[in-house]
């Protein structure tokens, strides 16, 4: 399956779940209401001509005036790539696990949990992951984060 | 070693004394500048220049350096790499391991003052002088292996030049 028919495929299949985006030559990317995420996301592992079997990375996004939480999906056996995002408001920054669709997802929902302060729904293990383990002061991925000690590249 | 500290003091009243005791203090600082070992302690890439100083190459061994695994056997910590701020308790920690006297260089820009990460970054220490007392400062991203015996050199000429009544007052 090539990128345009996984594309259409997804626009015939998963209407109004997954939206795609125009991404150029990269891969295929969708956007997903936070509702609907662990709906899209066994709906894309258990589809049989898509069958997403690997979660390759949960990236979270602070653009300034708002979150992003990006998954990028990998089907071994059909050899396929995905891309989705769920775009959040800084006041309703919660999204649910997927921990139990992909394990892999356990750790970097973690991370995201951590260092931008991404709340997530049915996740039994959010403790202290990266950041030393008397941390106190926020979520240091995020656009407004300072701190005593923290230097800004200065404009050049 | 408390026992050495006092031989200038004692020496004194003794004829001949002070020749003894200003010997006795060059022979010690010398085997000691000339059996510098040191911990590994490599937490970034200047643990490459690091490893490639104490090959065949450049060779360490030659100014008595061996590197030991545990700080028990070390006098000197050569802090080769990116000291995080959940790495700057450990180090601290392994610098309290090591009898006395200990010596520390802090390697490459990031151990100095925090190199790259400077800017911009939540996890690295802005320099390890704010955990350990620092002796020998090599500049470098990564220094060279020769900056590196340089440092090394220094720190000899640095020890070789201490006093037996010094001893320890760091």
């Amino acid at each position: 399956m090539t990128r345009d028919e996984l594309k259409e495929h997804i626009l015939k299949k998963y209407d109004g779940l997954l939206t795609p985006l125009e991404t150029g030559v990269f891969d295929l990317m969708c956007e997903v209401k936070p509702a609907n995420l662990t709906k899209v996301a066994r709906m894309l592992y258990d589809d049989e001509q898509l069958k997403f079997d690997f979660l390759n990375n949960i990236a979270g996004v602070d653009t300034g005036e708002q979150f992003e939480v990006v998954y990028s999906l990998s089907s071994i056996s059909n050899n396929l790539r995905l891309d989705f995002k769920l775009v959040l408001s800084y006041d309703q920054a919660v999204i649910d696990s997927v921990k139990d669709i992909w394990t892999a997802a356990d750790w970097h929902e973690r991370e995201i949990w951590e260092l931008y302060g991404i709340d997530i729904n049915n996740h039994d293990n959010l403790k202290r992951f990266l950041l030393p383990d008397d941390w106190d002061q926020g979520y240091p991925m995020r656009k407004d984060w300072d701190a005593p000690d923290f230097v800004r590249m200065p404009e050049l | 070693m408390g026992l050495i500290k006092k031989v200038p003091v004692y020496a004194e009243h003794v004829p001949g004394g002070g020749f003894v005791a200003t010997q006795l203090e060059s022979v010690l600082s010398h085997a000691q500048a000339c059996s510098m070992w040191y911990l590994l302690f490599a937490t970034a890439c200047c643990a490459i220049e690091l490893m490639c100083t104490g090959a065949s190459r450049y060779d360490f061994d030659r100014l008595g350096m061996i590197f030991r695994p545990t700080p028990r056997q070390a006098d000197l910590i050569i802090a080769a790499g990116t000291i995080t701020k959940k790495m700057a308790p450990r180090l601290r920690r392994l610098y309290d391991q090591m009898a006395e006297p200990r010596y520390v260089i802090a390697m490459g820009g990031c151990t100095i003052r925090g190199g790259p990460f400077y800017y911009d970054s939540y996890a690295v220490e802005k320099g390890i002088d704010h955990i350990v007392p620092v002796d020998i400062y090599i500049p470098g991203c990564p220094p060279r292996p020769e900056s590196l015996l340089e440092g090394c050199l220094h720190l000899q000429k640095k020890v070789k030049a201490q006093k037996l009544a010094d001893w320890h007052e760091k």
